[in-house]
């Protein structure tokens, strides 16, 4: 398996929503009603993720006309690591309900 | 009746949940926090009301500052003063904290500390070079090392000890018990060791003594200021 470096849940999330051009407030809110408020993302630690993922190349710049809200999109190399991500989650998941249903 | 006052910072590094709890404190009296102000923040009155403060260090281009505050006042934050790289909002209690998670608040001390390292590593390598002159030399540069090694020191010492306390925020963070705990006995370690050296060294060794005597005033009067002030504010 290829490896990477591990994906902290915030990033995760922040990934997960950029599959679609938005901009950090969409994301924030995608990330807050599909949790239904359980999860929710403050803005410095969105401030900084972003800058990593722009830094990793994982994420661009999609749209910078609205210096107020910019908007960003997964790169190539972003959608494999989130694939690869989802992959690894999944075994998990998988994990804990065949041990709930057995249990 | 006064429309503003200062109020003195404990300094971010070292008090920066102190500070937080401080202005809020105010703002149920009808202070409100409107700018830093040098060592300090000038509050203004007003309305009294519950506020939650926070303080972010990030060092932004001038194309940045509009999406970043944006992303706090989406989420219910409003900026009130930025002083360089220290950026200070107050929110209605309830509002989610600006940190979600514990990565990027370790982040957050890193992003203070890298521009402080970057003027504490020259200064104080500098400082224990003319030290070490200042021990080893004779006559009249001997004089004139010892008065350029305590100025550097007077400076050297608190940025440091700033550096160090912003390690021990990010231990904090991390839980790292025993790293706070020693950095909490650092002040007595540099006590004892230059009491050690008053007592055990030769007194011919003037740059030693003077060094001895320096590391314990640092110690001493920060200490004797932070007891006068918790006094004063329990006033």
């Amino acid at each position: 398996m290829k490896k990477t470096e591990q994906l902290t849940d915030s990033m995760f999330y922040i990934m997960a929503a950029l599959t679609k051009p938005r901009h950090g407030y969409a994301i924030m809110n995608l990330i807050e009603e599909t949790t239904q408020g359980i999860i929710t993302i403050g803005p410095a630690s969105m401030y900084t993720i972003i800058k990593k993922l722009l830094q990793q190349e994982w994420i661009y710049l999609h749209d910078g006309s609205d210096s107020r809200r910019k908007t960003y999109l997964l790169t190539e190399k972003g959608r494999e690591v989130l694939e690869e991500e989802v992959k690894l989650r999944k075994m998990m998941i998988q994990l804990a309900e065949t041990g709930l249903r057995e249990g | 009746m006064k429309q503003k006052k200062y109020i003195m910072s404990g300094g971010l590094a070292f008090s920066e949940e102190k500070d937080m709890e401080k202005l809020r404190q105010f703002s149920l009296k009808g202070w409100h926090v409107s700018d830093f102000k040098f060592m300090g923040y000038t509050l203004q009155r007003g309305e009294s009301s519950e506020y939650i403060y926070s303080v972010d260090y990030r060092s932004l281009e001038e194309d940045e500052k509009e999406e970043y505050f944006d992303f706090f006042s989406t989420s219910g934050w409003s900026h009130i003063a930025s002083q360089g790289d220290i950026h200070l909002f107050r929110a209605h209690p309830g509002t989610k904290p600006i940190y979600s998670d514990r990565d990027t608040t370790v982040e957050k001390y890193e992003n203070l500390n890298r521009s402080m390292k970057r003027l504490a590593i020259p200064f104080v390598l500098l400082t224990v070079l003319v030290w070490v002159g200042a021990m080893i030399s004779t006559g009249t540069l001997n004089t004139i090392l010892h008065v350029i090694a305590v100025i550097l020191s007077v400076i050297a010492f608190p940025t440091a000890w700033t550096v160090i306390a912003i390690y021990n925020n990010k231990w904090k963070v991390k839980e790292k018990k025993g790293l706070v705990n020693l950095f909490k006995t650092i002040p007595f370690l540099l006590v004892l060791i230059a009491v050690f050296l008053l007592l055990f060294v030769d007194g011919s060794a003037s740059a030693i003594h003077l060094l001895a005597y320096m590391t314990i005033g640092a110690v001493i009067f920060p200490t004797a200021i932070w007891v006068i002030m918790s006094l004063y504010h329990k006033m």
